[in-house]
């Protein structure tokens, strides 16, 4: 098995660790994020220290600093990918264009993984509006 | 004169749908975007509804080539969720699928880079080869594509003695062939001028945006979730990591060749030390505990990440899927940007890409 080390980190801990991760020549797998049972954000930084992963998460924060600047499209892509799914912001990310959705889904504003199954069922044929 | 030139998402030099918009000044490329999301299916949100199993069905259709990558990524993490020990032969087994799937998968991008080249002859050689693979596939699990053969616990169906010795027989044949074509690639004047110095991802760059599996390691990055973090039982076996240097469509084309043989390696041992024992865990409903991890798995166009939520319930908290295109698109537009017009269509193909997977 892979080893995975979960560790809790803060909003402000987040610049000074990916750049430490970036320096030390630690690859980004992957960001993760889903909203928990009492609405709260969990964004998880998954860091490939081979042959483990460090999972460096936040819990409670909407708004996040992008790590782009650190590690480029690993981090760009990923963060606006989270942005499209679910209320969660990375501040200094280029929103003016969605990575996935049709810009005309929810209004260009909504996100699928919170908005409810029945909701998107009954626009999908519809082009994104509401029937 | 300058010049926007659209590609896609739909268009002849593309195999699946994805925007590209070159930048060109006459017949160079002097800068590209990518737009991505046309095939998006909403995977992710509906892993939230499923059960396991459901959820295990579901995740080898997010890609028509790598479909027992998702489901064997999805079901080491359930595993290691539930602390499951899988039995050897069924590790095995999947292991025995995994690299037949990466050299089906490397023999069809050859022939679409052979296609695209304008060398249809090779093109139709690679394709024969990648049917005798299909066919094995088809004679292990039932199925050309999507095999079903993973379960939670282990794999779902048996490898017999003759069905090992066909596979060892159709080992051979690629085995001979894999090497006429190695000879034929590394020798041919179209191949070289179509492939050398074009679309080049330097090691730097390539390090920069994140590249992983083959395209990284032919910008001489020497990654390999196989050997970094070895997973199931990849530790037992003997191959290489293949590392290639030219950084350009040529080195993506060496590779390929490269791993074919070390696929072939890898599944000869594995036939050849195949355990006896269970194959999984049993017929019956396993209980998944609250709980989260994340397995890695190097796919055939590179790593493959899983991320799984539980709660303890009979559904996925959270399903989170990060492809190897989506880590290798992103340097598409680096690659475009010095080279022709013409050779667009070839630099965008070089990723191997799959728009299917990525947009899940």
């Amino acid at each position: 098995m892979q080893p995975y080390e979960k560790k809790f980190i803060t909003k402000e801990e987040l610049i000074p660790v990916a750049e430490k991760m970036r320096a030390d020549g630690v690859a980004l797998a992957m960001i993760h994020a889903f909203i928990d049972d009492e609405g709260n954000a969990n964004v998880s930084y998954e860091f490939q220290k081979d042959p483990s992963i460090v999972s460096c998460t936040i819990v409670g924060e909407s708004t996040l600093p992008s790590i782009s600047a650190i590690y480029d499209l690993a981090a760009e892509w990923p963060e606006r990918e989270i942005m499209e799914l679910m209320p969660i912001t990375f501040e200094g990310v280029d929103t003016g264009k969605r990575l996935f959705m049709p810009d005309s889904m929810l209004d260009g504003q909504g996100q699928i993984l919170v908005t409810p199954m029945d909701k998107l069922k009954k626009m999908a044929g519809t082009g994104g509006d509401e029937a | 004169m300058s010049y926007v030139i659209p590609i896609g998402p739909y268009h002849p030099a593309l195999e699946e749908p994805v925007h590209a918009r070159l930048y060109t000044e006459g017949e160079e490329i002097k800068d590209a975007e990518v737009f991505i999301g046309y095939n998006h299916r909403g995977i992710e949100k509906l892993a939230t509804q499923k059960n396991f199993v459901q959820t295990l069905v579901m995740v080898e259709r997010v890609c028509g080539i790598c479909s027992h990558s998702h489901a064997f990524s999805y079901a080491m993490a359930l595993e290691q969720i539930a602390q499951m020990e899988v039995p050897k032969r069924g590790q095995y087994i999947r292991v025995i699928i995994a690299e037949l799937e990466r050299l089906h998968s490397h023999y069809l991008w050859l022939g679409i880079a052979l296609h695209l080249i304008g060398h249809d002859s090779l093109f139709m050689h690679s394709w024969d080869d990648r049917e005798a693979i299909m066919d094995i596939l088809e004679e292990l699990t039932g199925n050309r594509v999507n095999y079903g053969m993973i379960c939670i616990g282990g794999s779902r169906r048996d490898i017999s003695d003759e069905q090992r010795k066909n596979v060892l027989e159709m080992l051979d044949k690629i085995e001979k062939s894999n090497a006429r074509l190695k000879d034929i690639l590394l020798s041919d004047k179209t191949v070289a001028l179509r492939t050398q110095g074009v679309g080049i991802l330097t090691t730097e760059d390539c390090l920069r945006i994140g590249a992983v599996g083959p395209q990284a390691r032919a910008s001489e990055v020497a990654i390999d979730v196989r050997k970094d973090a070895p997973y199931s039982c990849y530790d037992e076996f003997d191959f290489e990591k293949a590392v290639f240097n030219t950084c350009d469509v040529f080195s993506r084309v060496v590779i390929r060749i490269l791993e074919n043989i070390e696929s072939i390696k890898i599944i000869r041992q594995a036939l050849d030390m195949l355990p006896d024992g269970k194959i999984n865990l049993g017929n019956k409903i396993f209980r998944i505990p609250a709980g989260e991890t994340m397995v890695r798995h190097e796919a055939p166009r590179g790593q493959l990440c899983y991320k799984v939520v539980t709660d303890g319930g009979e559904t996925n908290k959270r399903v989170s899927i990060h492809v190897p295109t989506f880590k290798n698109a992103p340097t598409v537009p680096t690659m475009l940007k010095g080279n022709s017009i013409a050779d667009a269509g070839l630099i965008i193909a070089s990723i191997d890409p799959c728009f299917s997977c990525m947009d899940r």
